[in-house]
Order: C-alpha cells, then sequence, then structure tokens
C-alpha cells in the first residue's frame, strides 16, 4: 500500500514524540511533512531554563536534528508559517505553498498570557517559550548590573528568575498571589521556596498587581498598583499560556478553550484532523505539563497507525528546575471535607512534607527539601491503593514500611555521645548526659547546666527524650500544655524560638515550629500574629486575617452581629463640641444605646457593620480617633481631676493621664491594658486595680503594677517610685514592652507577673537603665508603625471591604 | 430545567486572603470565603448557634471559625465540626480568569418551598 | 581504542593525587601520574604532619589552597616537581563537619599553550572573592578574575555558593554570558565545574575548575547527587549532570542513571567516602584517568563529582 500523506504543523515535544512513535510502530505507512514557525525542528522545551542558566547548552536539548528528519523522510518546512487549511480539498497552504493531506496533525501548542498593562508591547518585554525569548533574556543578561522584573512566580516565572540570577542580573519576582506556585505548592512549601530563592539573592514581592510597564522607546520600569516602582531592564511575563488555536479556529474546526478533541486525539469536526499537545482541549481540560502530551502523542501514533487507544487524563507531579532546590507536588492537596493531613517538618533540615489522605487514599502529596521517595508517594496516588495498614509511618516513606517500628526514643538512645543535641550552643548528647548523671533531672535544670533548649528550643523534645532515656522511669514528662494543637511547643517555646531564630513570618514560625497542620487554626494564628508583630514591628506585616474580629473591624461585635463605636477622649476630658459631634452621629446612624463606660469613654452600641466607615470619618471629622475599645492594646487612662480643680491634688493628674494616653496609644499587648493616674492617695480614679497606675504624692509618683478587678480582684504591687513625671512615663512604657516582649497571649500583666516575679521585671525595668532605655526604644519603634488611627486608615483604604461586594436583594424586589 | 445563574462577583483579589465578602441576597447574607491556596467558597453568612458572622472569622485550611463561640465550620460542606452539631448552607462558586461567580440561582428567590 | 580526540590534546593538569590521614600524618593515597613517573615514586613514600608542605597545609588551615611558585614556599617536592615540568598546584581537603577525610592534590605543569582555570573562592562580607587561582597562559582572564566578586547567587561561584551544590556550566564563553564571559571566550574557556568545599567553621569556600577545549581540564564531567533526600535509604547515587567529549550530554530526563556504592569508580568514592584517583580506566568512558571527589553534608556524602582526563 501506497504510503499516506501526513501534515503535521507544530514541532513542539508533542509532536517530537508523535512521529518517534509512529515511526516505530508503523514504518513506511506515512510521508510526513513538518512546518515550524520557528526556524528548527523539535528541541526540549522544558530543559529551556538550564539553558538560560548557562547549564546546558542549546546543542544538548535538541531532540531531533536534521539527520533523523532525513532518515525518516520527513519534509521539513522550518520557519514557515501555516496560513490557512482547506479542509474541502484538504490541502495545508503554507507561506510558500501548498501540501496536500490525507491526515493533519494540529500540534501548534500555546502562546504566552501577556497581561493586558499599558506598556506590554515596549522593546525589553518578552515571554518564556522559546529559544527567541531564552536568547533575548541571555543578551540582557550580559550587561553588568542590569536589572530584571520576572511577573509571574509560577515553574515558569522562577525558573526564568533563577536563571537571569545565575547569568548576573538583580532579579525581582512579582506575584500576585499570597504564595509563590499556589497552583503546585501549599503555602508553607511556597514559604520554603520563596526563603530558597531569597538566598540566592531573588527579591520575591507578594501580593504583587502589575499595574504598567514604563519606558521611553524601551522598558524601564514597572509600576504597582501600590505605588512602588522597580526599574528594569528586561521584563518577563510568565503568567501563564493559553492553547494556539489560531490555525484550528481558520480551519473551522470546533475550538473551545483549545481545539477540541476525542479520547483518539481526532477533531470532534473534521476524522481526517487530529490535535495534539497544548493546544488541545478533552474533555474540558487543556494540558500544560509535560506527561500529558506523551500520553497523547502515544494515543495519536496508534490511532494513525489503526491500532486503539484512549487518552485518560492522569494525576500530574511536578517538579522545579532550579539546580539545588528539591520540591515536588502531586495530585490535589486542597484541604477538604474527609481529608485529612499528615505533616511532617524538619526544621534543622529545612524539610517540609506534606501526605493528603481521603478514604484511607493518598490523594495529594507535597514535599520540601527532601524528594528521595517523591516516586513511591506518586505511584500510591496514581494507584489509589489502600494505605491504612502502614498510616502511621507512611509520611517516612518506603524505607519505614513492613513492620519496622520508628520509637523516637530508641533512635534517640541509639545517637552516640557526640552527637549535637541543640545546635544553638553547641550541646552534645554526652554533656547532657553527664549533666543528668549529676544530678540534672529535669529539663530546667539541663537547661541551667548545659544552655541545651535555652536558646531557639527547637530540640526541648530532644533534650527531654535524653531525660528519659537516662533516667528511665524517673523522669516524667513536664505536663506542660502545648500553646494549641497545630504544635508540641508551649507559648513560651515559640516565642523563644521566634526571638532565637528571628523569624518573621508565619510561615517560618509553622516550619521551624514543625507546625502539624499546613496553616494553624483560630487559637495558634491570633496569638503568632501579636508575637512576630511585637518582636519584629519593622519586618513583620500584621496579618489582619490572624486577628480576631474585634481588631479587624476595629470595633466591639456585639451578640446580635451589631458592633459598637468608641472614640478616644485623651484622659478622660472632652469638649462641647466633641460631645456635640458625638450627639450628631448617634442621630445620624440611628443608635440605640449611648453609654458612658468605667473607663470614663462614651460608647456607642447597636451600629450595623456597614455603616462604620461612615461614622468613623463623621467622628474623624470632628477631630476624634479611635478608642481601641476593642483591642488586645492600651485601652484607656483614667484620671481624676488633680491640682487643677481638687483641693486634694498633689500633681496634675489629669494631664500625667493625657501624657500617658498619647504615649501608648494604638500600641498591641498581649491582653488589654488600662491605665489610671489618680491625684492623691485617696485614689478617685481607682489607680490600685489598673495593670499599671499612678498615685501621685506630694514628694512625686507611685507607680503600681499588676492590678485586676475582673474576675479575679488584685491590688497593684509597687514597681517604682518616680521623682519626676518623665520618669513615670518612662517606667510605665518599659513595663508595657517587657511585658509585651515576654508574656503569653491573653495574659494580663497580673497573670504574667505572677510568672515571672516582681523581682524579675524590677530588675529590668527599674534597677538596668540600660535595659529599660532599650525597652522605651524598642517601644517607640514600634509606636512609630503601629501608632495609627485605624479609623482613619480603613475609612482611606479599604472602606469598600465593609459594604457587600453584591447585593441582589434590591434587584430580586424589582 | 433550570438554568444556572452565575453572578460575576468581582476579582478574586477583592477578597482578602484567608478571608471572606459578604454578598446581600434575598435570602440572608452569604459569605463569599478565599482561603490560602486561593479556592473560593461560599456559605451562608450566619452561624446556626447565635448568628455569629462566619464572614468576620478566622478562616484556617477550608474551614472558619465563628467570630462569636468559636464554632468550627468546614466550607466545602457547611458541617460543624468537632463536638458542635449544625449545618449551614453552601452555595456553588468558581473562578475563571481570577474572577469569581457565584451560583445565585436559589438566593433570587424571596421564598424556598 | 583511543580516539584522536584524547591522544592530540595535552589535559590541563597532569598530577592528581590523594592524601589521606593515618595517626597525626597524611599517607601517600593513590594517585595518576601519567608520564611523570619518578615523581610518582617519590610521592608514594613520603608522608605530610599537619601543616606540613602543601597538604599538611591545606589541612591545617582548613581550606583549599593554591600554590603557583614552590621555591620559596613550603612545598617539599620542590626539586621533583621542578624535574618533572610541574609549576604549580592546588590542594582540596575534604572535611565530614570538623573531621578531615582526604586531601586532593592537583598539579599542573607551566606552559605558554595550556589555558584552564582551577580557582579558589572565599567570601567575605557576603561576597566570593578570590582568594587565589591558577590560569596557565590565561593572563587576561587572571587578571579579569582577580577583579571580579559575585554577590549570591550570581555567576558560577555564587550559583554554587548559593544552591550549595555542584554545578556544571556549559560554552563559558561563546553564545553564553557567563558572567566573565568575554574574557572567558578570548581565553577559549567552555566548560565550568563549580564545587562548594565545605571546611570547619562558617568560611564559605567554592572552588571551580574552567576547562578550554584545546587543553582541557577533563574531557568528561558528572555530578552525582546520593543525599537521603534525593536517593532514599539505599547508599546509592544519581547522576544529574554531565557531559563528555564522547557521549555528549550524561543528563536524562527520563532515564536516570543510578549507582550503589561499590559499583565502579564513583561506587568506590561513595562506599568508602574518600576521594579516588584512578589511572587506565577499563569503564564506561575508557578515559585515561579518573577523578572523584566526594563532597559532605550534614555527616555524611551529599554528591560526587567526577572528572575523567
Amino acid at each position: 500500500m501506497a504510503p499516506q500523506k501526513l501534515v503535521v504543523i507544530g514541532t513542539g515535544m508533542a509532536s517530537g514524540r508523535l512521529l518517534e512513535h509512529l515511526f516505530e510502530i508503523a514504518p513506511g505507512a506515512y510521508e510526513v511533512t513538518l512546518f515550524n514557525a520557528e526556524p528548527r525542528g523539535c528541541y526540549n522545551r522544558i530543559m529551556l531554563s538550564p539553558v538560560l542558566s548557562g547549564e546546558k547548552s542549546f546543542q544538548e536539548i535538541v531532540t531531533h536534528d536534521e539527520a533523523w528528519y532525513e532518515d525518516h523522510g520527513v519534509t521539513c518546512r522550518f520557519g514557515e508559517r501555516v496560513t490557512a487549511v482547506d479542509r474541502d480539498r484538504k490541502v495545508v497552504v503554507g507561506e510558500k505553498g501548498e501540501v496536500a493531506y490525507d491526515k493533519l496533525v494540529i500540534a501548534t501548542g500555546s502562546a504566552p498570557f501577556i497581561i493586558p498593562v499599558p506598556g506590554k508591547d515596549l522593546k525589553g518585554v518578552v515571554a518564556y517559550r522559546d529559544l527567541e525569548d531564552t536568547n533575548a533574556m541571555i543578551e540582557a543578561a550580559g550587561n553588568p548590573g542590569s536589572r530584571a522584573v520576572v511577573i509571574g512566580g509560577g515553574l515558569l516565572g522562577l525558573e526564568a528568575a533563577a536563571g537571569l540570577r545565575l547569568r548576573g542580573m538583580e532579579v525581582t519576582v512579582l506575584h500576585l498571589m499570597g504564595h509563590l506556585m499556589e497552583r503546585q505548592l501549599d503555602a508553607s512549601a511556597g514559604h520554603l521556596l520563596k526563603q530558597d530563592l531569597e538566598r540566592r539573592g531573588i527579591e520575591v514581592m507578594l501580593q504583587a498587581s502589575t499595574q504598567e510597564i514604563t519606558g521611553t522607546g524601551k522598558v524601564e520600569a514597572v509600576k504597582l498598583a501600590d505605588g512602588t516602582e522597580l526599574k528594569a531592564d528586561i521584563v518577563v511575563m510568565a503568567v501563564g499560556i493559553r492553547p494556539e488555536t489560531t490555525v484550528a479556529k481558520a480551519a473551522g474546526l470546533e475550538v473551545g478553550r483549545g481545539m477540541v478533541v476525542n479520547a483518539q486525539m481526532e477533531s470532534v469536526s473534521d476524522p481526517d484532523i487530529y490535535g495534539l499537545g497544548e493546544c488541545v482541549e478533552f474533555d474540558g481540560a487543556v494540558f500544560g505539563l509535560v506527561a500529558p502530551l506523551y500520553d497523547q502523542a502515544k494515543v495519536l501514533a496508534k490511532t494513525l497507525a489503526g491500532e486503539a487507544d484512549a487518552f485518560t487524563v492522569r494525576q500530574l507531579s511536578t517538579k522545579l528546575k532550579v539546580t539545588g532546590c528539591d520540591l515536588f507536588s502531586a495530585g490535589d492537596f486542597n484541604d477538604g471535607e474527609g481529608r485529612q493531613d499528615i505533616v511532617f517538618r524538619d526544621p534543622a533540615r529545612g524539610v517540609y512534607k506534606r501526605l493528603v489522605i481521603e478514604n484511607d487514599r493518598l490523594i495529594g502529596a507535597v514535599f520540601y527539601g527532601d524528594t528521595a521517595d517523591s516516586n513511591w508517594f506518586f505511584g500510591l496516588i496514581q494507584t489509589g491503593e489502600d494505605i491504612s495498614a502502614n498510616r502511621d509511618t507512611l509520611i517516612f516513606g518506603p524505607a519505614y514500611q513492613g513492620g519496622a517500628s520508628v520509637d523516637p526514643l530508641a533512635a534517640v538512645a541509639a545517637l552516640p555521645d557526640e552527637a549535637e543535641i541543640c545546635g544553638c550552643n553547641g550541646v552534645c548528647k554526652g554533656q547532657i548526659v553527664t549533666a543528668i548523671e549529676n544530678g540534672a533531672s529535669d529539663l530546667a535544670a539541663v537547661r541551667a547546666v548545659t544552655k541545651a533548649s535555652g536558646s531557639c528550643g527547637t530540640c526541648t523534645g530532644l533534650v527531654e527524650q535524653v531525660l528519659a532515656v537516662t533516667l528511665g522511669d524517673e523522669f516524667s514528662m513536664p505536663a506542660e500544655q502545648p500553646m494549641c494543637g497545630c504544635t508540641d511547643l508551649t507559648h513560651e517555646d515559640v516565642r523563644r524560638l521566634i526571638k532565637g531564630q528571628e523569624l518573621k513570618s508565619m510561615p517560618a514560625v509553622w516550619q521551624a515550629g514543625a507546625w502539624k497542620t499546613p496553616d494553624g487554626c483560630h487559637s495558634c494564628r491570633p496569638a503568632l500574629n501579636f508575637y512576630l508583630l511585637a518582636d519584629w514591628p519593622v519586618e513583620y506585616k500584621d496579618d489582619p486575617q490572624s486577628r480576631f474580629i474585634n481588631e479587624r473591624k476595629h470595633a466591639n461585635i456585639q451578640k446580635d452581629g451589631t458592633f459598637s463605636v468608641m472614640p478616644r477622649m485623651w484622659g478622660g476630658i472632652t469638649t462641647p463640641d466633641e460631645l456635640r459631634a458625638i450627639a450628631d452621629a448617634a442621630d445620624k446612624y440611628k443608635v440605640p444605646t449611648v453609654k458612658v463606660t468605667g473607663g470614663q469613654r462614651i460608647d456607642l452600641l447597636g451600629i450595623k457593620g456597614e455603616d462604620l466607615p461612615a461614622i468613623w470619618a463623621d467622628l474623624n471629622a470632628a477631630g476624634m480617633v479611635s478608642g481601641h475599645a476593642y483591642s488586645k492594646g492600651l485601652r484607656t487612662v483614667k484620671t481624676c481631676v488633680g491640682t487643677d480643680h481638687c483641693r486634694f491634688g498633689t500633681q496634675d493628674s489629669t494631664g500625667l493621664g493625657i501624657k500617658l494616653e498619647k504615649a501608648l496609644w494604638g500600641s498591641w499587648t498581649p491582653h488589654k491594658v488600662k491605665l489610671a493616674v489618680s491625684g492623691c492617695p485617696r485614689n478617685c480614679a481607682e489607680a490600685t486595680c489598673k495593670d499599671v497606675g499612678v498615685i501621685c504624692v506630694d514628694s512625686g509618683y507611685q507607680i503600681g503594677v499588676g492590678g485586676a478587678a475582673g474576675m479575679d480582684l488584685k491590688e497593684t504591687e509597687r514597681l517604682a517610685d518616680a521623682k519626676t513625671e518623665e520618669e513615670a512615663i518612662e517606667l510605665a512604657i518599659a513595663f508595657i514592652q517587657l511585658y509585651r516582649e515576654n508574656a503569653r497571649y491573653l495574659d494580663r500583666p497580673y497573670k504574667w507577673l505572677g510568672k515571672v516575679g516582681l523581682p524579675w521585671v524590677k530588675a529590668r525595668v527599674v534597677d538596668d537603665l540600660a535595659e529599660r532605655r532599650r525597652l522605651v526604644d524598642a517601644f517607640l519603634l514600634s509606636q512609630t508603625i503601629y501608632q495609627k488611627d485605624p479609623w482613619a486608615e480603613h475609612v482611606r483604604e479599604q472602606a469598600e471591604r465593609y459594604a457587600p461586594i453584591a447585593d441582589i436583594t434590591l434587584e430580586a424586589a424589582e | 430545567m433550570t438554568n444556572i445563574e452565575w453572578l460575576d462577583l468581582g476579582l478574586l483579589s477583592d477578597i482578602p486572603f484567608r478571608g471572606a465578602r459578604k454578598v446581600k441576597t434575598p435570602q440572608g447574607c452569604v459569605a463569599v470565603f478565599r482561603t490560602a491556596d486561593d479556592a473560593v467558597f461560599a456559605v451562608s453568612d450566619s452561624c446556626p448557634h447565635k448568628a455569629g458572622p462566619l464572614s468576620e472569622g478566622i478562616v484556617h485550611g477550608n474551614k472558619v471559625t465563628c467570630p462569636l463561640h468559636n464554632w468550627v465550620f468546614s466550607l466545602e460542606t457547611g458541617e460543624a465540626q468537632g463536638a458542635d452539631d449544625g449545618q449551614i448552607p453552601t452555595y456553588p462558586t468558581r473562578v475563571e480568569d481570577d474572577r469569581v461567580f457565584l451560583d445565585v440561582t436559589l438566593l433570587r428567590r424571596r421564598d424556598v418551598a | 581504542m583511543d580516539t584522536a580526540v584524547d591522544t592530540l590534546v595535552r589535559p590541563f593538569i597532569d598530577v592528581s593525587e590523594i592524601w589521606v590521614p593515618e595517626g597525626d600524618r597524611l599517607a601517600h593515597a593513590g594517585g595518576n601520574y601519567g608520564d611523570l613517573s619518578e615523581f610518582g615514586s617519590i610521592s608514594e613514600q613520603i608522608t605530610f604532619g599537619k601543616g606540613e608542605g602543601l597538604p599538611g597545609r591545606a589541612w591545617a588551615q582548613g581550606r583549599p589552597v593554591v600554590l603557583k611558585q614552590f621555591d620559596g614556599s613550603n612545598f617539599c617536592r620542590t626539586e621533583a616537581a621542578t624535574a618533572a615540568g610541574l609549576s604549580a598546584a592546588v590542594a582540596i581537603p575534604v572535611f565530614n563537619n570538623a573531621k578531615l577525610m582526604a586531601v586532593l592534590v592537583v598539579l599542573c605543569s607551566d606552559s605558554e599553550e595550556r589555558v584552564g582555570a582551577v580557582e579558589v573562592w572565599e567570601e567575605h562580607d557576603g561576597l566570593l572573592m578570590l582568594q587565589d587561582g591558577y590560569y596557565g597562559a590565561a593572563k587576561h582572564f587572571e587578571w579579569v578574575s582577580q577583579h571580579t566578586h559575585f554577590p549570591r547567587g550570581q555567576g558560577l561561584p555564587g550559583g554554587v555558593w548559593a544552591s550549595n551544590t555542584p554545578i556544571l556550566m556549559r560554552d563559558l564563553g561563546s553564545g553564553y554570558k557567563f558572567i566573565r564571559a568575554d574574557s572567558a571566550g578570548k581565553a577559549g574557556l567552555t566548560t565550568g565545574l563549580g564545587i562548594p568545599i565545605p571546611v570547619p567553621g562558617n568560611r564559605t569556600y567554592v572552588l571551580t575548575l574552567l576547562s578550554a577545549l584545546g587543553t582541557p581540564i577533563a574531557h568528561r564531567f558528572e555530578i552525582w547527587d546520593c543525599r537521603p533526600s534525593a536517593v532514599g535509604s539505599d547508599h546509592a547515587a544519581v547522576l544529574i549532570d554531565g557531559i563528555c567529549a564522547r557521549e555528549g550530554p550524561l543528563w536524562s530526563e527520563d532515564n536516570e542513571r543510578r549507582i550503589k556504592a561499590w559499583e565502579g569508580q564513583v561506587g568506590k568514592v561513595l562506599g568508602s567516602g574518600l576521594p579516588v584517583v584512578a589511572k587506565g580506566l577499563a569503564g564506561s568512558a575508557r578515559y585515561g584517568g579518573f577523578v572523584g571527589l566526594p563532597i559532605y553534608h550534614d555527616g555524611s556524602v551529599a554528591r560526587i563529582v567526577a572528572w575523567y582526563c
């Protein structure tokens, strides 16, 4: 039988594979003509990244050279565009003439998605699809000190960034989403990847929205929606791809997102035309990774050879081609009903592993830093076999399957004496054992003698295990409660960890603290948010989504879902104008209840959530700011009238109260903090039951701390006596900062004092003047960031977030 | 046969990361959530316990914790988690080209039989 | 049978030898001396104490050492080396945490024709600076290198530093914009192998071998990954990159090359945890000489680089 005429349009990796299979299973069956708009044959496109970085040469990634095409009698029409397909006459029209076909394969691949921003057509803006793009990037990297901005933190964008960095460029990656590679990775793995890239000198900006690319003649800068401007000599757009269907559409074939084919890769509109690769749509899906394209090539070769086969969509896995960066993801790893996570983190090795299990089957996996058994796990995902029998040890991989028990104590017992237990302080097992043999019988004693686990605290569990191994049943594990179910660490451990390892983001804490959940829970997230912003006010960015509603809405939610609004009245002093503005607002927003509070403020209760920005704006306009009546922070400073009006007053208590409130307002604390200043020991401001209470006396100021008048009733203890107002303010600030740095979240100062003891606090706040100075400076630094009126900020920047995103009640009523 | 009506709610980025926005409907408010994985879910905004506004809760994984009394709900099934017993309605959503769509077919109706 | 390529081209490195600690001295543990058998037989008989000679200096100072002038140095074999025409040497210590496992020494002879580079980069204040290097006749490139520094992630040394992984770069001087490409191209340098050299303490060292087509450092380069996090609990290694004058690219996306400990020369490096120098290979590529260097991390061999001359 005479060979049939086969025309293939496109020389991507799929069509290369197709021809290989076809010539193997049906040699001589077809005479092939191959069109490619690029002036070259088939090369391994997914290896362009190492070519960009210089770790491969282009010759190495050519999969079919001229000789191969010649050997197989392929007529190559490279560098020639196909302009039309005439299905009636069964000819393909190229720029240089027609070719008749019996069978036609359209494998036109994909086109990069270019985000429609001004400046996208400037010279120097490139996509990342082919050798031309790659060479353009290499060219740009040739100038010393040149800068690249990569838009898109997906697979391609990051490979481009790493390659350009290795080429010597200053590289910034802009990613619209909250973490890198969000389609393939969860937030924790995305965080580790970001850290890894930053170690390579690549800057990564998340939730960065590109607004405009600027430049005259060629690209010069990228402008972001938040106003940031980044200089750039080249801009790489790697935000995604879409099927290239121009030829298929022009031929009148059915095209949805891609050219629609059946499981034999046959166009649903024409039985002599086939689709292959990234340009096709099958069963509603389009394809971007290489594995399904190879499957398609195999199926199509069989179809063309007259053999039966059908394409099915398989689970996919992803690896990132950045040298030294080990990550793997496969399957479905989103949280879901009935799905369970097994999370394993090894902070010391930078390892994160997460398995997602549903109905006793492994359905997804994300690994970072240790990808050894990824193929084994990927196999489990694909076969869907029941893993219930070895579920407990599953995450340790195949080596631990089949009975070998993993008893952590046995592992610790087997450690040699020189094995390092505490990396921070360089303490090895032998030293700890010696300390225990010399009488240190609990964690605190070992910590005191050897310093082991005294810094970052990650080895606390190990030290306890050494204690258990050494002491046997004489050792009882401490009953200290972990922070929450997400971690074994206590609040104190976590605070030590954040300081010791300089952890400055939540994913960093989750990783270092070996969190067992992907992103914490409602119990640990608000605590972590506070610890991070208290310890790293400059570096850490407050996360409103990790705050309780009151702090996020800057208003107290009431039991019926309405809110209360309370403007600040410095030291309890107000004016007729302020009172008028409050009354007007109460009228305007139909406030059902107006209440004078115990802290000398006026509270407006019963306000609807969507009215909040408007009432705030009105109160702002009258010169008032948020009273923070809702926050774990400075609430109020209550005062008596002092020397101004009172015949007993010894000092200006109102003035000091106002000064204190002006210094402290806006600061976040582990729990709420209330102050009072009384002008004489008669104590009309009730200063002796406040967190910090000042009593004015003839000789100066008595500073008391740790009072309580809630569920517990407690009188303040005397911290110190101050001679001057300045000293009184300094002592109050230093005390509050020490509390901010050390207390457990949701412990009021009196509870914290009960744990650390007043002498410990006095030693730092009163006696050690350098430490007092440091505390005050740290507080003031934090205030430069956090002392701002949240009302004004929310009115200005996110008023629309308070309104519904849509309202269909109105239309429906019509 | 009914036609599904998808309402375009706007950009995914209009919903805060690990947060929610409300949609007012004749059936009461619906909370549209965006999780850490950029998955989008729509559920009733009202907690069956004491009607707490779920759109104001802390989002962790595909779950939300009610701001009033810490009831935890699956955003996928609407079921209360743990010891609490309860169920909130869920509504189909989809995300296309970074725009969020909500199926409002059932929500348009004033009264459900 | 050797092809013409191998007989025509004289390699840039003439001698490679291994020294391992025995008690408090370094003893000879193998070498490839090519035609310089006399220098070889002298070397086999000596040992070095800590601080003595070039290998002892690398041990004592805990870092790679470049020696470009034997006269006046503490090099012990100056006379024999000079007689053999050798004029420069680089000692590369292999440390497992703080423990010295071995010292690999390579020696080159001075020549007006031979071009290549063996460089040692050292971190200072967040930048990699050239500590020293031997360049043969590539004098301009030597000057450029002395005046170049690399931040994290940039160029071959910076890339090795940032990823803590050996990296093999291609076509250094031609179409590719290797940071020092212009000068490298003029010098005829084509392939670059960058290797992290772990040493005790917090210092960072990167060794680079830059090979020219005419006088190559090697005809074949390989990088093997043997971390448990890459190969699992098997004592094995997988080839992650490589290039060979005869076989072309050695990497493959589909068929991973994998060896177990003690399988072949690379397996011997993995099994023993020591560098291996071998002569007259019967193995896969039939080259005349083999050097395999283990790179330790976290107490075990993490990667192996190998080159064949």
